[in-house]
């Protein structure tokens, strides 16, 4: 498997795993979060798409290094792993900063 | 201006989302200690996926669409990536979570600076006060 890939997928796993073995906010049971993610990814797609496009790409990938699939339009199917991963650690951390009642 | 791409597109992100904090009242650039410590941990991992990424050549980045300033072999884009991004991230998780808890709280919606949309208790209602003295001494709330 193409290691974007394989990083993508344990980075996907090591966040899932941290949230529900050890930070137990609550997060993927709530509404909200979700709320957060679909808005969170619709803006991905302009800023990603922007990033990424073949006919003049800000950030360049080795084929080699990926899935091969790129939607929407030359997005790597990675980055949405990616982001994920990203965006969700950085929520997880902020609940648990937060006001113990809201946890 | 084509060095200034990856930086203009950072600079709408912080921009488009500015709203969120002031408009509607997510207070994450107010929680400046909390916020800090909450991208602590994501930015030490993301700068080692990146630099790995960049390492072994799962990308790279297009010379004329940056603005040059590297810190080892990364862009200073990429680094500022990783901090707009999250802080987006956090500025939508708190703007929903505002936006819920209004729409189940009772009272009329205010928008208040700097603390952005409130419910405001009913009885704050700009209701002629005259009007309603005038219907209380005709004695006609309880006719």
């Amino acid at each position: 498997m193409p290691e974007y890939t394989i990083l993508t997928l344990i980075g996907i796993a090591a966040v899932i795993g941290w949230e529900l073995g050890w930070a137990r906010t609550g997060v993927f049971g709530s509404v909200r979060y979700w709320l957060t993610m679909v808005i969170v990814f619709f803006f991905q797609i302009w800023v990603d798409g922007w990033l990424t496009k073949l006919s003049a790409p800000i950030v360049n990938y080795d084929p080699a290094q990926l899935s091969g699939i790129r939607f929407p339009w030359d997005i790597p199917i990675e980055d949405f792993g990616f982001g994920f991963a990203m965006v969700t650690l950085t929520i997880i951390c902020w609940i648990r900063l937060g006001p113990k009642e809201h946890r | 201006m084509n060095h200034w791409q990856y930086l203009t597109i950072l600079a709408a992100c912080l921009v488009i989302t500015l709203p969120l904090e002031f408009g509607i009242g997510a207070r994450v650039y107010r929680s400046g200690r909390r916020l800090v410590l909450a991208l602590i941990p994501m930015f030490v991992v993301f700068v080692a996926w990146d630099l790995l990424g960049i390492l072994r050549g799962h990308w790279w980045y297009s010379q004329r669409f940056i603005s040059g300033v590297h810190l080892g072999p990364m862009p200073l884009e990429e680094i500022l990536f990783l901090i707009v991004i999250p802080i987006c991230g956090l500025l939508t998780y708190e703007a929903v979570g505002r936006i819920l808890m209004l729409a189940r709280t009772p009272g009329r919606l205010r928008y208040r600076w700097p603390d952005g949309l409130v419910r405001v208790a009913d009885q704050t209602r700009p209701h002629p006060v005259g009007r309603r003295e005038g219907r209380s001494r005709n004695g006609s709330d309880h006719a």
